[in-house]
């Protein structure tokens, strides 16, 4: 991720987030969704996603499907009936976080 | 704008070259490449190679420009290194062996509580407790026969082609022979304990035996079901 630290820890939430709202993503496409969503505020690098995406992966959060797309493969991301309600949890940890952080740096607004 | 055939190809020799040699994790990061390189010619109006250096460095890899004085000549290049596809393929090893442990635990607990299997493993237990009351040996050889059928039905599948190259099914092979060096080494360190003056007690070999194997069934169901996913993905490939 280019821009902050700060983002580092959200990665999973992000990527758990736009899976619920998408029915399948692959890789390249998470990168550009998270970019034209952030305006390009936000861009997160390969070197950062796939790790992410593998360990989601392998806690059963998310499935895969692969599909010959352009004389290639493609690797397709879902989510898992557990993934589904673990990104409830961790929209809701995110929530509280950004709550506490108001409350923190600007006291009036929280 | 979209890569041509050859320029796909391009990118997927030049994977080998930067040592990416497991064609399923090839699969993904050639995807991710040539879209990039496709987005980027457009967007931003770059050549191939421009937008090639660009994706490499992404995932992490280093280009460093340089410079050697050779005699009176002076060469300029660009040096790559591929540190960040290294450490692409070194995590997604270690998530693959995480998703493989998680899923034998998960198929150890739907085998132990199926009833198909519950009266597999009777029949297993009565045939060697039958053939232990006339003769101990016979009983140890029957279990140790009963043992190894999964791990030969296992050469079955190891020379498929897109195995030998394939991370996935290197990964659960490698959990597959972890559990038998453990199978070796209990019973080696308990040795001591099945013998008395130098005579083995069959009973406690032939009991192990009997203990472990849910575990070495479970063990092959896992293997074939991954072999079985690398075998439909590589025909998907080369279709």
């Amino acid at each position: 991720m280019s821009n902050s630290k700060l983002y580092k820890g959200s990665l999973t939430t992000i990527i758990l987030k736009l899976l619920n709202e998408h029915d399948k993503m692959y890789g390249y496409e998470i990168t550009q969704k998270v970019k034209e969503l952030t305006k390009g505020e936000l861009k997160i690098t390969e070197g950062a996603l796939y790790p992410a995406l593998h360990k989601l992966e392998a806690e059963g959060l998310l499935d895969v499907e692969v599909a010959k797309v352009d004389n290639r493969l493609r690797k397709y991301y879902k989510l898992t009936e557990t993934g589904t309600k673990e990104t409830v949890n961790k929209l809701e940890e995110l929530a509280e976080y950004i709550k506490t952080m108001q409350a923190l740096v600007n006291p009036k607004l929280a | 704008m979209k890569l041509t055939k050859e320029e796909i190809q391009f990118v997927d020799n030049y994977l080998i070259k930067n040592e990416v040699k497991y064609w399923d994790v090839r699969l993904e990061l050639l995807d991710h490449i040539v879209s990039a390189v496709e987005d980027k010619m457009t967007n931003d109006g770059i050549s191939f190679n421009e937008a090639l250096l660009d994706v490499h460095r992404g995932f992490g890899n280093q280009c460093i420009e340089f410079g050697v004085p050779k005699g009176k000549i002076f060469e300029s290049g660009l040096y790559q290194s591929n540190i960040g596809f290294k450490k692409f393929t070194k995590n997604k090893q270690k998530e693959i062996s995480r998703k493989n442990r998680k899923r034998y635990w998960v198929l150890l607990k739907q085998t132990l509580l199926s009833y198909s299997f519950m009266l597999e493993y009777l029949l297993f237990v009565m045939m060697i407790f039958v053939t232990y009351q006339y003769k101990p040996k016979t009983a140890l050889l029957v279990a140790l026969i009963t043992l190894a059928i999964p791990e030969l039905l296992k050469f079955k599948y190891v020379f498929r082609k897109g195995v030998r190259h394939s991370l996935n099914a290197n990964m659960v092979g490698l959990l597959n022979s972890s559990f038998l060096c453990f199978q070796g080494a209990i019973l080696n360190f308990y040795k001591d304990e099945f013998t008395y003056n130098g005579i083995v007690d069959y009973r406690y070999i032939i009991g192990f035996y009997v203990l472990i194997y849910p575990l070495t069934r479970v063990s092959f169901m896992l293997y074939k079901e991954v072999l079985n996913t690398t075998k439909e993905r590589y025909q998907l490939l080369t279709s």
